[in-house]
């Protein structure tokens, strides 16, 4: 373990339960106050908009926060909203990758209601089906959004020359990490995690140094990973880009020899850890909220490492195809994604980090200022090939 | 397209009164053998993009050996438990006087609704670490017991699941061949003073083999081209490897599509094998099969029915309970819109499996009568063929067609072309076709295997028209195996995953597509009622196609 007398903030959370505060209001970034009051934003462009009856653009906010503890007691939250956003209208063909398809559909389904002239449709499959599915498709492309939850399949596909670049106007709210070069951005963030069994182990019994892991006596044969999930992938091959080839290979070696058990999902993986069956796991961190959402006494906590792989912010995001003829429509559809509802909407129902800052992330979860994620290229993430035949030839996969 | 109209035109081609098929079925058979075989040029044009290096190193890498004796150990194991499963309950269900006949029957059958990864998942929540079983012991203070259990993963695991889900498909195939069987030779055999056993390795054996033999053949198929389950089990076979690539972007499909043609190699291997081992039988007298039990187990009977009450405890009321189990116990998850169930997803289901089950035995009839009517050896490689696409993994054959139907269209027809083909129904049910045609293939050749050629020269002689003859004498006696090739395309059609998520036009949710997304989003407790849901459904369909035949 490090010496913790810094008061930098960074590892003050470490200190406490992150996951404790369930229905503990999280600090509410009030930069953003003067764009409440939906009614007092101004048109920049788009018909008229309709005011009468419930689901008209002044929708209630509420409608889109979630409900349940995690989500209670949240102050107002800054951002733009949709009010403030020019109208949606027409015709969208959407492809959603990844597991949140219900979620996204709900969300759609919600601007559907605000905007009688908008319909879209939308199909979905797993991230790397519905890149590969596109780079497939190339210029025959039906679709005019690729919405995925995992940055490496948006690279994937920009990459190929099939995304169009994004005007500032979309992408301004966002951090820059978070739109590398415009081809692309973020809408929801996900956090590598480690999620820890209260009863067994505590904060201070998971070091903040991920590469610290394999000589920890907490963790032997007690520590789950799932090598075939996208996402665990990400973080192997951040640890690649970071420490090099060698060292990610005694990485994997040492973390087999510790006695790592595999799962087929992190989710699996989260729930493990909250009946005991595991100590730790690797994880992203929204599957622990998930699994004490649904048992709120569960024996689980997440802890963040610093500045290395296993600190890696991964987001789901969205891009607008070269081919589509619509992208004036697909363009103001992405700044949807990045209203004040929308965000809030990510943030208490999928417990995602927000990508604009003046939302918080629920239930007590460090901001993302508070986080320290390692400096690299999001983009990069999609070279995942050196990283199978890695994990392969030390017999992970 | 109307199916009766289809047969019609058919049995006018079929039931010529020369003893060998005519060109026109020749052709059609061969025509059929090309469409189902097209999707393998695509997989070609993408294994170009490797260098021959490349290409090398991973064929000859360890975990490719790894992967290929694992996926032989899987095949070989799955495919034997399943004969020494199928056979006997087919036996038993069919010439004997079993308690309750019917009832067994069907529930013989239906573990083929269960698709293999809800199975899967099933026997992990049960047995699994942390499962049911562990934590009932430990309830009852039998925790010690707990570390002795064998672990459900691994090839234990894996080869039990594959077997207690796809052995029907040898019961349905032996099923139909001993309904086709005609029960007066064996009758014959028994004043002969043979005892059962005897008659029945003499008799009923050589006449059930082909039938067998499909089973079989099917079942170590599926074994190879079924993703979920070695996945769900952590068992490292081709599929899993493939899924793995194919989820890398740039040169990891181009290894996908390598793997998939070694995966297919085998394949090649395996039906070369089996066209080594199945003989083909002397046609029977295609009288009228007769369903009454021939057999008499005496107080036997009630021990008899003990197999199929416990292979039903493991196969139905196992992961039936544990579906139970995630419907009461799923949390206050969250329900939103776009994760509700609707009725639709379910007539959407069986809609595209109807259509599919209707396309897929007009597409078998022909390749079966050719390859049942005639021992050249181009019916057999034409029979042959239809298999390879069987074992194409779902991904790769979806992503083949997706380049096929949108940029190759796009390139060489320009866009209507690319938009009237590509997510459209047709090509949904062409790829099912692709990859279901076997099923209907092997049940239906058994059957006409079974008819007596002189049965329909006499009825040609008593001036019926070819399409006559082929509607009273043939169609009847072949009914039975049509219907088992029909219900089990419709009930694979019913649970496919892979290719439906990647071909399925946009905005057309089945129930499987939406199981997908809920237990993606990790919302088990969602997925428990759709799955209930299909395997109800499908097991509907499958008490009136296991009437004993349909008169009509």
């Amino acid at each position: 373990m490090t010496d913790d007398d810094t008061t930098n903030g960074r590892r003050t959370y470490r200190r406490r339960k992150v996951l404790a505060g369930l229905g503990a209001a999280g600090a509410a970034g009030l930069a953003g106050c003067g764009a409440l009051g939906g009614d007092s934003g101004t048109e920049t462009g788009g018909a008229g908009r309709t005011t009468d009856g419930e689901d008209s653009v002044g929708a209630a906010f509420e409608e889109f926060r979630g409900s349940g503890p995690l989500a209670e007691g949240r102050a107002d939250v800054g951002g733009t909203r949709i009010a403030d956003l020019p109208n949606l209208s027409g015709e969208l063909t959407i492809y959603l990758g990844g597991g949140e398809g219900g979620l996204y559909r709900d969300l759609l389904a919600r601007f559907e209601r605000i905007y009688p002239d908008f319909t879209y449709n939308a199909r979905e499959a797993g991230t790397a089906d519905t890149a590969n599915t596109i780079i497939s498709e190339g210029a025959a492309t039906p679709a005019d959004v690729f919405w995925s939850v995992d940055a490496g399949s948006l690279a994937a596909v920009a990459n190929e020359g099939l995304t169009a670049s994004l005007p500032s106007e979309v992408v301004d709210p966002v951090p820059d990490e978070f739109h590398p070069d415009d081809s692309w951005v973020g809408t929801a963030g996900r956090a590598r995690a480690v999620p820890y069994n209260t009863d067994e182990l505590s904060a201070e019994d998971v070091p903040d140094d991920v590469m610290a892991f394999p000589e920890v006596e907490g963790f032997r044969n007690a520590i789950g990973w799932a090598p075939t999930y996208g996402a665990f992938q990400s973080f192997i091959t951040a640890m690649r880009l970071i420490e090099g080839e060698d060292a990610t290979r005694e990485w994997l070696r040492g973390m087999l020899d510790a006695g790592v058990t595999e799962y087929n999902n992190e989710f699996l993986v989260s729930n493990s850890v909250a009946d005991g069956a595991l100590n730790a796991g690797f994880a992203n961190h929204y599957y622990a909220l998930r699994v004490q959402a649904a048992r709120p006494n569960a024996p689980i906590d997440l802890a963040f490492t610093s500045g290395d792989a296993g600190g890696l912010i991964n987001v789901a995001g969205a891009a607008v195809t070269a081919a589509s003829q619509n992208q004036d429509l697909a363009f103001t559809f992405v700044r949807h994604l990045l209203s004040a509802e929308a965000q809030e909407f990510f943030a208490t129902r999928t417990y995602a980090y927000p990508m604009v800052g003046d939302i918080p992330p629920v239930g007590g979860l460090p901001p993302v200022s508070e986080l320290n994620p390692p400096s690299i290229d999001l983009n990069e993430l999609s070279n995942i090939q050196p990283t199978l035949d890695l994990m392969r030839e030390v017999g992970v996969l | 397209m109307g199916p009766a109209g289809g047969f019609g035109r058919l049995g006018d081609l079929l039931d010529r009164d020369d003893d060998q098929p005519r060109v026109a079925v020749v052709l059609l058979a061969a025509g059929v053998a090309a469409a189902v075989l097209s999707p393998l040029i695509w997989l070609l044009v993408g294994a170009a993009e490797l260098s021959a290096a490349e290409a090398v190193a991973l064929l000859t890498s360890n975990t490719t050996g790894d992967v290929l004796v694992n996926s032989l150990a899987l095949v070989g194991i799955v495919t034997a438990a399943s004969v020494a499963l199928g056979v006997p309950l087919a036996v038993l269900t069919v010439q004997t006087d079993l308690p309750f006949r019917r009832f067994w029957t069907v529930l013989a059958a239906l573990p083929l609704v269960v698709p293999s990864y809800i199975g899967a998942f099933a026997y992990v929540s049960a047995f699994g670490p942390s499962g049911a079983l562990p934590d009932l012991l430990t309830d009852v203070g039998l925790g010690a017991v707990v570390p002795l259990l064998p672990t459900v993963y691994g090839l234990g695991g894996t080869a039990l699941v594959l077997t207690l889900f796809t052995y029907p498909y040898v019961f349905l195939t032996t099923r139909a061949s001993l309904l086709s069987f005609d029960t007066t030779q064996l009758e014959a055999a028994r004043t002969l003073n043979h005892s059962y056993p005897q008659a029945f390795r003499r008799v009923i054996l050589p006449q059930i083999a082909p039938g067998v033999t499909a089973g079989a053949l099917l079942v170590a198929l599926y074994t190879l081209s079924d993703f979920g389950t070695p996945a769900i089990m952590r068992f490292d076979v081709f599929t899993r490897v493939i899924y793995v690539e194919l989820n890398s972007f740039g040169v990891g499909r181009a290894n996908a599509t390598l793997l998939s043609m070694q995966l297919l190699a085998v394949t090649a291997v395996i039906l070369a094998l089996e066209s080594r081992v199945s003989g083909d039988t002397a046609a029977g007298y295609g009288t009228p099969s007769s369903v009454k039990s021939v057999v008499s187990l005496g107080p036997v009977r009630w021990l008899a029915a003990c197999l199929p009450a416990v292979v039903s405890v493991f196969t139905l009321a196992l992961p039936v309970g544990i579906l139970t189990m995630w419907l009461v116990r799923s949390g206050p998850g969250y329900s939103g819109g776009g994760l509700a169930f609707r009725p639709e997803f379910a007539t959407n289901s069986v809609y595209v499996a109807v259509l599919t089950a209707a396309a897929t035995v007009l597409f078998a009839l022909p390749v079966a009568y050719y390859a049942g009517r005639s021992d050249s050896p181009l019916s057999k490689v034409v029979e042959r063929a239809t298999y390879l696409g069987y074992a194409m993994p779902g991904v790769v054959l979806g992503l083949a067609l997706v380049f096929f139907s949108s940029r190759w269209l796009l390139d060489t027809f320009g866009p209507g072309a690319a938009q009237l083909v590509y997510q459209s129904l047709p090509l949904l049910v062409f790829a099912y076709v692709v990859r279901f045609l076997p099923q209907a293939v092997g049940s239906t050749r058994s059957s006409v295997l079974g008819v007596d050629r002189d049965l329909v020269g006499a009825a040609r002689l008593l001036g019926e028209p070819p399409r006559g003859a082929f509607r009273r004498v043939t169609l009847p006696l072949i009914s039975p195996g049509l219907l088992a090739g029909a219900a089990l395309v419709f009930l694979t059609t019913m649970k496919e995953l892979d290719t439906t998520l990647i071909l399925h036009p946009t905005g057309f949710t089945t129930i499987v597509t939406y199981i997908w997304r809920v237990q993606e989003a990790g919302y088990y407790g969602r997925a428990a009622l759709p799955a209930l849901v299909l395997v109800a459904v499908s097991g509907l369909s499958m008490v009136p196609l296991l009437r004993g035949r349909d008169d009509d």
